[in-house]
């Protein structure tokens, strides 16, 4: 009886949290499916998704959200990695790295894109970035040219990456660190080199906490926005529900898009959730 | 010796990864205080701008403070920063210490709901609540504003209260109950005093958060915009000094944030609603 009472005052106390993530999250998404189904004059129709499955918009602009995504993640995992793996490490100035790797979690999106973007890093010519491979003597790409779009995905997604990578990294360092050295020196004495220690030990000991980078970052990498508005010249799904939502004849169908959206990223969650769920079984 | 040369391989690393991070804070630190001739200008004539600091100026800054939306729109950003830190304590305190309390399966389940919340798309959230709010007179205001980014930070306020309440000792939060302290007494005389560092930077990763947000800013308050939104507007218009000044503005704050947190933005707690 003291423990349901126990229980009870906490339920309590988590309540407003509960409501309000309930009141402005997911109200506002059941909002948004629903009205994706209507017109102006309140009818239920499938009309506004019909329109968007003919035209080529919706189609590139899925297929834009998939490439950013994919290549995004590669990159940030990749370099995480190699952060992870060195502040596993000691070494002098450690501190220094430590807080010089996090800065860019910090500064704004917007900060960032200003940064990187048209009229600076990824000018289209004589950007920063040009300025660099000049001297280095290399060509020099029109990153935000229209036409160019393996640089306009990649200017993309370095500046995201940029803004990003930190978080994954910390959250990898999380999962190194409770691996246990033993391990490490057992599998040394028995003759594994560094690279076969890294996929027979760390990778499979860290799927855990892969999964959970993968949800934060590959959910993140599906809503970028402010990015993709200043840096990529092509539509990706957010900047389609933007673009619509703001001329008064196609509210609609930015729900629909926006629906869409949201469909993605549950399908997103839920299959990383299963991964982890086999992961942990095996 | 061997050690030494052993070494060589991390520092290189390091090196490239610092170069990489701390570049383009040295492009924004060049925009803003080198003269235009050296930077947007060479640039957009096609030239290459230079990578050293070629001259100085504070031309910019005074530039981008003559212009009196500045002063609106950093007003606006506090006061919606400071009231989303302070609700995030209001409701995140509560809820961590009863999430702290209940069985840890049950536990996991709410911490995942909140977790799931935080990861639906802001686009799609923005557009019902702006209707929303536009009936309730919340659009533009800082308070609707407020409101609306709170639902991005309170799952991690949450997550981050509950990783700072879970390494208290447990005796000392079941002695204070023990001599007879209210509920709401023991949280915030006992338990918030011990817990102090990890509600300092929940609050100001809240605070951070907030102040960089932009999704829900351009949705819900475009005419009385944040810092951010300013930005966003200069340099579509074309006012490219400007914007670097404004941005110079934006992340001066955060950078030393981030320097005094560094510590606390731990790998588990971003991963709190997932662990267990």
């Amino acid at each position: 009886m003291f423990r349901w009472k126990e229980d009870y005052t906490a339920y309590l106390l988590i309540l407003p949290a509960i409501v309000y993530v309930a009141f402005f999250s997911f109200v506002p998404s059941i909002q948004a499916v629903y009205e994706s189904f209507q017109t102006p004059s309140k009818q239920f129709v499938l009309s506004n998704y019909q329109l968007l499955f003919q035209g080529t918009d919706l189609r590139n602009s899925i297929y834009n959200t998939v490439v950013v995504t994919l290549l995004a993640l590669a990159i940030q995992f990749l370099v995480a990695m190699v952060i992870a793996t060195i502040l596993m490490k000691e070494f002098r100035g450690k501190n220094f790295f430590q807080v010089g790797f996090m800065i860019p979690f910090g500064v704004a999106t917007i900060v960032a894109s200003y940064v990187f973007g048209n009229d600076n890093i990824f000018a289209i010519s004589g950007g920063y970035a040009n300025t660099i491979l000049h001297y280095i003597g290399l060509p020099q790409p029109q990153w935000i040219n229209p036409n160019n779009y393996i640089f306009n995905v990649l200017g993309l997604v370095i500046a995201d990456s940029w803004k990003n990578t930190p978080i994954v990294a910390i959250v990898l360092l999380a999962g190194m660190t409770t691996i246990p050295p033993d391990i490490y020196a057992a599998a040394t004495v028995d003759g594994a080199g560094a690279i076969s220690r890294f996929l027979r030990i760390t990778l499979p000991n860290l799927s855990n906490y892969i999964a959970i980078a993968l949800i934060i970052r590959g959910v993140s990498e599906f809503n970028i926005f402010a990015m993709a508005q200043f840096l990529f010249p092509h539509k990706i799904l957010t900047t389609l529900v933007f673009s619509y939502y703001g001329i008064s004849g196609t509210t609609y169908l930015s729900y629909a898009v926006a629906t869409i959206l949201l469909a993605f990223i549950v399908l997103f969650s839920t299959l990383v959730l299963l991964y982890r769920s086999w992961s942990q079984k095996s | 010796m061997n050690r030494a040369w052993r070494l060589i391989p991390l520092y290189i690393g390091v090196v490239i990864i610092l170069l990489y991070t701390l570049f383009p804070l040295y492009i924004l630190f060049l925009l803003a205080f080198t003269p235009a001739a050296y930077t947007t200008i060479a640039i957009h004539s096609g030239n290459y701008p230079t990578l050293y600091p070629a001259g100085f100026t504070l031309y910019n800054l005074q530039a981008a403070f003559g212009i009196p939306e500045i002063m609106t729109a950093l007003i606006k950003s506090l006061e919606t920063a400071f009231l989303v830190g302070g609700l995030a304590l209001l409701i995140g305190i509560p809820a961590a210490y009863g999430l702290s309390r209940l069985k840890p399966k049950i536990a996991s389940i709410i911490s995942t709901t909140l977790f799931f919340a935080n990861m639906l798309p802001s686009v799609t959230i923005a557009i019902p609540i702006s209707a929303t709010f536009l009936r309730l007179g919340l659009n533009e205001t800082f308070l609707g504003l407020a409101l609306a980014q709170e639902l991005i930070v309170l799952p991690l306020t949450v997550f981050m209260l509950l990783g700072a309440f879970q390494s208290l000792p447990r005796e000392i939060v079941s002695q204070a109950r023990v001599d007879g302290a209210g509920l709401m007494t023991t949280i915030y005389t006992v338990i918030v005093p011990l817990a102090k560092a990890g509600v300092a930077a929940a609050f100001l990763l809240s605070w951070m958060m907030s102040w960089d947000e932009f999704t829900f800013a351009v949705f819900l308050s475009p005419a009385q915009p944040t810092l951010p939104i300013l930005i966003y507007e200069y340099v579509t218009r074309g006012y490219i000094l400007e914007a670097a000044a404004f941005s110079m503005i934006v992340t001066i704050p955060v950078v030393v944030l981030v320097i005094f947190m560094a510590k606390f933005l731990k790998g588990e707690i971003l991963a709190g609603g997932l662990n267990g």
